[in-house]
């Protein structure tokens, strides 16, 4: 699924973001990659997803390999991805059932089932009463939801979700945390990343990803494969 | 297809966001547009006068006095090598005949107290013979003058020659324009709507997903200029053809439905490709963007 081989991420003012990275995450897998602020976790979602490229080091996603020049299948990899952006990135000016079908638009799937996987997606994240609400008059927690129904709805083989419970309190990050974890299953990997390492307690990863200064270490878990 | 229908809701968003400047847009195209309609339109006058001048291979010679016995001189014209006819119109005949031109405004005719005009020969000759058949009949004996329509023709293919080149400048300077106005347009509409494009690549949308609704609005404002245009110069030249055909009922107007026909046919289809290829243009920006 993800396969890292001595990556590493040095912008172009000179900061390490990632510092020798090896990984062999599989298919179906729960991963949470964690670590403090700053520590470069967002770096690691932006070279899995393509906005950023490996200075140094082979990077494979889904079997493509992730360089600069294969900018085109890199955007059609992304069809196959479910991203939940740490700024969610919806379509403003638009409804949060809008948002959720534009993920699907460009891809071949008849409209009527386009409508239904979004609505599922939103009854899932608990919104199914706002779908009809701009997303610009959510809240923060509401927005977030609609972000992870539009990285879900369309069954995507790897959810990317990056630092997704933000601002929540407790009750409501470890609700979010469950609900992205419902979406693992056997042809779905599922990528979660947070700073808050208090609030992982039960979650069900079969491995951390704990990121130091641009190095990433492994802890196994046993999870629930 | 199964996007159309956001295709247009997009392209109506784009519009509106910059509504001013797309009236403004879509305006200033129609006219120039109507400005090329309309140098088209005289050129196209004009050159079917050319044709119809170079077909009559016709000349006309004036006695210098009234001939006792114009058969000799008809005959010596006839002997001349490349002329076909000669045949002689009397004085009743030449004014029946421009009675006819005149049509309805042949009452003018009235205010000469006699007939002003003389008899003379008309003279059907091959074109390419011209200038020796010319050179023969001024020397034929009785013979005062001949009148050719060659510097008319030169003139008026002249003027046409003038015209096609005005056509081709007006074509370039509208190509140019609406170019630079849609493209710029899309720009803006792209710069707009930098965020929600940024987020549709990281989705995963191929560029032709993310740039259809601003060819859209390229194709619609310069189609729109185009229709504009097109109706403008069909209610000009009705009226025109309505003026010119009362005043002047001797220049020969080609027919009207084909002129029209192909005036709005040539104003439709460049804008359509015009738009297409502004808004394409506009779109190479989007590319420029690092891809993040
Ligand atoms: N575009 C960038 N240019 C330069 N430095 C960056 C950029 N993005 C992040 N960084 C730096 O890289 C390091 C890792 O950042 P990031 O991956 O965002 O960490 P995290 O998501 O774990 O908080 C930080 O020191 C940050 O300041
Ligand atoms: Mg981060």
């Amino acid at each position: 699924m993800i396969k890292a081989r001595n990556v590493s991420l040095v912008y172009r003012d000179g900061t390490v973001a990632l510092d020798d990275v090896n990984l062999d995450l599989h298919a179906g897998g729960l991963y949470y990659v964690i670590g403090p602020s700053g520590s470069g976790k967002t770096s690691l979602m932006k070279l899995l997803i393509g906005i950023e490229f490996p200075t140094t080091g082979f990077l494979e996603v889904m079997g493509q390999p992730m360089r600069k020049r294969e900018t085109a299948k890199i955007r059609k990899l992304r069809r196959d991805i479910g991203p939940v952006f740490q700024e969610f990135k919806l379509i403003s000016g638009r409804t949060a059932i809008e948002n959720v079908i534009m993920g699907m638009r460009f891809l071949d799937i008849p409209m009527n089932k386009a409508k239904e996987l979004a609505k599922n997606a939103l009854v899932r994240v608990g919104l199914e009463h706002k779908a009809f609400t701009l997303v610009d008059r959510l809240s923060y927690g509401e927005a977030q939801r609609v972000a992870i129904a539009r990285a879900v709805a369309r069954r995507p083989a790897l959810i990317l979700a990056d630092e997704p419970t933000g601002n929540l309190d407790h009750d409501n990050a470890v609700k979010i945390f469950r609900l992205l974890e419902s979406f693992k299953d056997r042809n779905t990997t599922v990528l979660i990343t947070t700073h808050a390492t208090h609030l992982i307690g039960g979650c069900n990863a079969d491995a951390l990803l704990c990121v130091e200064k641009g190095k990433i270490s492994i802890e196994r878990r046993g999870g629930r494969t | 297809m199964k996007n159309i229908g956001y295709f247009l809701r997009e392209a109506g968003k784009i519009i509106r966001y910059n509504s001013v400047s797309n009236i403004f847009s879509f305006l200033g195209t129609g006219l120039i547009l109507f400005l090329l309609g309309l140098v088209v339109a005289v050129w196209g006058i004009s050159s079917q006068l050319v044709v119809l001048l170079q077909q009559e291979a016709e000349i006309s010679a004036y006695f210098d006095k009234l001939p006792e016995n114009p058969e000799d001189i008809i005959n010596s014209i006839k002997s001349i090598d490349g002329v076909w006819n000669v045949s002689y119109v009397g004085a009743e005949e030449a004014r029946s005949r421009m009675e006819n031109i005149l049509g309805d405004e042949s009452h003018i005719l009235d205010l000469f107290e006699k007939n002003p005009f003389e008899p003379y020969l008309e003279i059907r000759i091959h074109l390419d013979k011209i200038d020796p058949v010319l050179q023969s009949i001024r020397n034929i004996k009785g013979i005062d003058y001949v009148r050719d329509n060659r510097e008319v023709l030169e003139q008026i293919k002249g003027i046409s020659r003038a015209l096609e080149i005005l056509g081709y400048l007006v074509i370039a300077a509208v190509s140019i324009t609406t170019l630079v106005i849609i493209s710029h347009m899309i720009r803006q509409g792209i710069y707009h709507n930098r965020e929600q494009i940024k987020t549709l690549r990281l989705l995963g949308a191929p560029d032709r997903f993310i740039g259809f609704p601003f060819v859209l609005v390229g194709f619609l404002l310069t189609f729109g200029g185009g229709l504009l245009a097109s109706a403008l110069i069909t209610v000009l030249i009705n009226r025109g053809y309505a003026q010119l055909g009362g005043a002047m009922p001797f220049i020969p107007l080609p027919p009207k439905d084909r002129l029209l026909l192909g005036i709005v046919t040539l104003l439709l289809s460049g804008s359509a490709a015009l738009g297409i290829l502004g808004s394409l243009f506009g779109l190479s920006s989007i590319n420029k963007e690092n891809q993040g």
